[in-house]
């Protein structure tokens, strides 16, 4: 699914943004990438989603290797995988649908196809209700939930989550990552950024611990029913 | 791509003109004042182009025949015959007639005062006047080439031609043609800068939606349509407004003229092209330049806020 080999970012500013980086996720996993400010996992995501190129090394995600795609190959690509941003980046001025429609639109789907599949990831999320309302009316833990149903829209098989819990209180957290667990049961590979450790440590799973921009951990850990705010 | 979305992104442009009002009025009011500019500028070369014209038309030139008393009436007749043949088969000229020795008396007689008339038929030998050709040249410009070409016609004695007149019409004509194309040049210039200036302000308004587009796999193209649609749409309205405007300036401009038609008629201006012979292709043209400049100017702006 995600396979990256000795990776290394290097900024023009001078920063060592990731340093060898050696990552494999297979298929139906979930994982965590956690680490302090300037560790590394913005960029890690950047590159994941060819938002950015590597320095040197090579990067595949689905197959592809990212370093040789190039133009309208890069927007075909995005596609394949889903993307949630800490700041939702959702359309404010978009109702809930358009903006889960949106997706599916830039993927040239079928009328009929919008019809059925955004309800259906809408009620996924448990967002159904609100479909006709304007993403800017919706609270911060409504909005991410949109963003995740815009993600899944066209079925993928990669969810790349960037600090989704950043903008929201302890409660709202707990409950998406148990939305994000949910669906990585279905099926869907999850690769989740944060720095948030309590909730890492409350869902376990793999952990990657990224500092300096080089990998330190990268363990299997229990989860703990332990819930703490 | 499929004609749903198709569709959909075309609905959306237009939606959005009302949606970023402000911006879109910011963008419809620069695109008005510019195409106004340019069409005003544009009728005013036209009609210059006119009147220029009519002056040119007042140029005339005339070719002596050459008076050959050893030669038979039959003779000069053929001769005269050539010379007029050879005249209106030239392309270069217009308005070939022919003047005989007694039409040129009868002027002469008719254009003096009184008994000043008859002084004429006084002149020992008698009517002194010369038989000539009277023709005007298509092009002043060409003036010189084609008093040469005449010259050298057989049985022509001489051809006499407004060279101060024409060279002060074409120093005017090219200084003219420079200055207008120059100031058009600068126009359309300053126009495309300010426009696109005044589109960037509204896309970097929008970069944050243009960005999420990138991120959920739009290609550039999909994301350019709906803006595409929005800067033609604004442009086609600035359009529209500028040729109400422009069709009232040139209406209040042409009766000025036309009701003052002695005195303009002086100054050739009494030739000027009537609004209703122009009216629904200025409306095309101030239509498609500002369909063309808001979407060229849109474009041109967002290529900066694609590069995700």
């Amino acid at each position: 699914m995600v396979d990256m080999k000795n990776v290394n970012v290097h900024y023009s500013s001078g920063v060592d943004a990731l340093v060898d980086i050696d990552l494999h996720v297979n298929d139906g996993e979930f994982v965590f990438i956690v680490g302090g400010n300037g560790a590394g996992k913005s960029t890690l995501m950047k590159l994941m989603m060819r938002e950015i190129s590597p320095s040197s090394g090579r990067v595949f995600v689905n197959g592809r290797n990212l370093g040789t795609l190039k133009g309208n190959k890069i927007a075909m690509f995005r596609r394949s995988i889903g993307v949630v941003f800490q700041e939702f980046r959702l359309i404010q001025d978009y109702t809930v649908y358009e903006n889960v429609a949106y997706a599916l639109r830039v993927a040239d789907s079928s009328a009929k196809t919008i019809r059925q599949r955004v309800p259906y990831v809408l009620n996924l999320v448990e967002m159904g209700s609100k479909a006709r309302q304007k993403v800017k009316e919706l609270s911060g833990g409504e909005q991410q939930r949109v963003a995740i149903a815009r993600a899944l829209a066209n079925d993928p098989g990669l969810l790349i989550v960037d600090e989704p819990t950043g903008n929201l209180d302890p409660k709202h957290s707990y409950e998406l990552v148990g939305l994000l667990k949910e669906i990585n049961r279905c099926g869907t590979t999850v690769i989740m950024i944060t720095h948030e450790h309590n909730l890492v440590r409350y869902f376990g799973g793999r952990i990657i611990n990224l500092d300096k921009g080089s990998i330190t951990f990268d363990e299997t850990i229990g989860g703990s029913d332990y819930y703490e705010e | 791509m499929r004609s749903n979305n198709v569709s959909y992104l075309v609905k959306k442009g237009v939606s959005s003109v009302w949606k970023n009002f402000v911006m879109s009025f910011a963008s419809f009011s620069i695109l008005l004042v510019s195409l106004l500019q340019i069409s005003v500028v544009v009728l005013f070369i036209m009609n210059a182009n006119i009147i220029m014209g009519n002056i040119e038309d007042t140029n005339q030139i005339a070719i002596f025949v050459e008076d050959n008393e050893n030669e038979t009436k039959e003779q000069h007749e053929k001769k005269v015959e050539h010379i007029r043949d050879v005249l209106t088969a030239n392309k270069n000229l217009t308005d070939v007639k022919y003047v005989s020795k007694e039409e040129a008396a009868e002027k002469w007689s008719q254009s003096m005062s009184g008994e000043y008339g008859n002084l004429i038929n006084m002149v020992p030998g008698g009517n002194p006047m010369p038989e000539t050709f009277t023709a005007r040249v298509t092009d002043v410009k060409t003036i010189r080439f084609i008093v040469t070409e005449i010259e050298s016609i057989e049985g022509v004695e001489q051809v006499n031609a407004p060279y101060d007149f024409a060279n002060a019409l074409i120093n005017i004509r090219d200084a003219f043609t420079v200055i207008i194309f120059a100031m058009l040049g600068i126009l359309i210039i300053v126009s495309i800068v300010v426009i696109s200036n005044t589109i960037r302000t509204s896309v970097f308004a929008r970069r944050n939606e243009i960005s999420i587009m990138k991120y959920v796999g739009a290609t550039n193209g999909f994301i350019k349509l709906p803006f595409f649609v929005e800067g033609c749409f604004v442009g086609i309205l600035a359009g529209a407004a500028s040729w109400g405007l422009s069709c009232f300036i040139y209406s209040s401009v042409f009766s000025l003229f036309t009701d003052n038609i002695t005195l303009w008629q002086m100054f050739g201006f009494f030739n000027l092209i009537p609004l209703d012979s122009i009216r629904w292709i200025l409306l095309l043209a101030n239509c498609a330049a500002g369909a063309l400049l808001g979407a060229a100017g849109t474009l041109i702006s967002m290529n900066k806020y694609l590069k995700v």
